[in-house]
């Protein structure tokens, strides 16, 4: 029974799956608790997996957390969903027409290697230090890179697609809506989940400017005073978000995409 | 020169690199003509010339006595590979064939695809989507939406390349029929010599690239239009099957 799980590239159910899954995440949780408990290393560096769930329940129950995780959810989708609207339309065009490519791809290149933390400081001098400058740097870790993966998804639609819509009478627009998109959607959902994803790794930056709500301002604050639980508890939630969120859009993805 | 596929004086060049030779050909109508040649020669140019997807370099092509200017409805292609949507299932990818067709309304339009359904045999998959079906069908359903979509010439780029022997020898059957029943013109691609003997009424065979025009076969005055599969056997077949590999060696210089 279990010799098959080890085939190269073999199936398991998915309950057995799931309950591997599981029983990996308990087994890392069980090793750090014993770790932490046997004082291997200090509390203050790693604290006890029970004592970081105590501490997300008092952030919970007394600080307010799930106001700070509204905003920083408001912040990370706003930011993204900007990214988005902004990043499909442009990637599009550069893979359409040569000359928009020509323009815009080395630049873009050249600012998506620039590192955002690097911004901070042109992005208070543009912004100030209100809800805009921290937007803009979310925005500015995803629309870079999202502009390049879908100018790159464009690029994969094959050519005899194309042709074959050309030849039964469609015209430019056409062959964009009806090949061209319907052909990008899946690997677009892809890109979008995976910069979704690198969104949410720039929200401490962008909360560690002169904000007053957020996680990552409750991170920061908490950090200041060495409250390392309550560090770590911010930290897990903010993994949470992103693993509950990666599900959402595999589910969609499944649900949109069903003849994969 | 006569026929209804012409290729007048028509030379094709990419850059500097010359890929076929002015050219002079007329194509009957209703007839399924093989180019045949060494892989690269160009004879896919030619076709997609055809098609409109390529402009020629000098001289022009004729269809109809009208000059191909644009990829239009009435050239089909059908490729080796990205066949069929993916996305779209078998009845709706015939269907996109009249997509955008305004001269049929929506009863006109069912009819034409349960028609095609069931020629090619695709009736029971109508609601399967590509990948579930398998890559002999989804050449069937290719050509089916080609069909629909009211193409008089079909344009098949190597269509049989990439299926198992036995699925190839069905498809190369149903096409002949189809193509006499249907009164398509066809023009085929391949470098397989014994798919040409069987398909063709008419092998044309090139040079490597530049592609010229090397021999002009007439299949049908050998083999007739009727082409079942045991005409494989025949000494007849050899005996052209050879013959056609014979000038391939000598005029091309390529050993097949």
């Amino acid at each position: 029974m279990f010799s098959s799980l080890f085939v190269f590239r073999g199936r398991a159910s998915p309950m057995v799956e799931f309950a591997v899954s599981v029983a990996a995440a308990a087994l890392v949780i069980a090793l750090w608790e014993l770790a932490a408990r046997a004082g291997i290393i200090a509390p203050q560096f790693l604290p006890s997996p029970s004592r970081v769930v105590v501490a997300l329940w008092t952030m919970l129950t007394e600080q307010n957390l799930v106001w700070h995780v509204a905003v920083s959810t408001a912040r990370v989708w706003i930011a993204f969903l900007l990214a988005a609207i902004m990043a499909i339309p442009i990637g599009i065009m550069m893979s359409s027409y040569r000359i928009v490519g020509a323009a815009l791809e080395p630049m873009i290149d050249f600012i998506r290697y620039l590192p955002v933390p690097a911004l901070v400081p042109l992005s208070i001098i543009w912004f100030g230090v209100g809800e805009e400058t921290k937007i803009f740097l979310l925005w500015l870790g995803t629309f870079f890179q999202l502009v390049l993966l879908v100018a790159d998804d464009m690029r994969r639609v094959p050519q005899e697609f194309v042709e074959v819509a050309r030849t039964v009478g469609a015209n430019s627009r056409q062959v964009m809506t009806d090949v061209a998109l319907r052909w990008m959607g899946p690997t677009l959902l892809d890109n979008l989940r995976i910069t979704l994803g690198w969104c949410w790794t720039y929200l401490i930056i962008a909360e560690i400017v002169a904000a007053d709500s957020g996680i990552g301002y409750v991170i920061w604050t908490a950090r200041r005073f060495v409250k390392t639980p309550e560090v770590m508890a911010g930290v897990v939630v903010i993994g949470l978000i992103g693993l509950v969120t990666d599900q959402l859009l595999r589910l969609l993805h499944r649900r949109l995409f069903r003849y994969l | 020169m006569t026929g209804y596929v012409q290729f007048v004086d028509t030379a094709k060049s990419f850059g500097p690199v010359n890929v076929v030779r002015k050219t002079s050909l007329g194509l009957e109508r209703n007839s399924l003509v093989v180019f045949l040649g060494p892989s690269g020669c160009g004879k896919t140019t030619l076709m997609r010339m055809v098609g409109g997807l390529d402009e020629p370099s000098s001289g022009s092509i004729l269809l109809g006595g009208e000059k191909v200017v644009r990829p239009d409805r009435r050239r089909g292609m059908v490729f080796q590979s990205y066949s069929s949507f993916p996305w779209l299932t078998v009845e709706k990818n015939i269907a996109f064939g009249m997509r955008y067709r305004k001269d049929l309304d929506a009863t006109q339009k069912a009819e034409r695809i349960g028609h095609y359904l069931d020629l090619f045999g695709l009736a029971d998959f109508a609601n399967s989507y590509p990948n579930r079906i398998s890559g002999g069908m989804r050449q069937r359903v290719a050509i089916a939406r080609t069909l629909a979509a009211g193409s008089d010439v079909l344009l098949m780029d190597e269509p049989f390349g990439a299926l198992d022997a036995l699925t190839r020898e069905r498809l190369q059957v149903e096409l002949r029929q189809i193509q006499i029943r249907e009164e398509k013109t066809v023009i085929f691609v391949t470098h397989d010599v014994e798919e040409a003997v069987f398909l063709a009424d008419r092998i044309i065979l090139f040079s490597r690239r530049p592609a010229s025009v090397v021999a002009d076969i007439d299949v049908a005055a050998e083999l007739g239009a009727d082409r079942p599969l045991e005409i494989r056997e025949t000494q007849k077949f050899f005996e052209l099957r050879n013959k056609v590999l014979h000038l391939i060696r000598n005029e091309t210089g390529v050993v097949v």
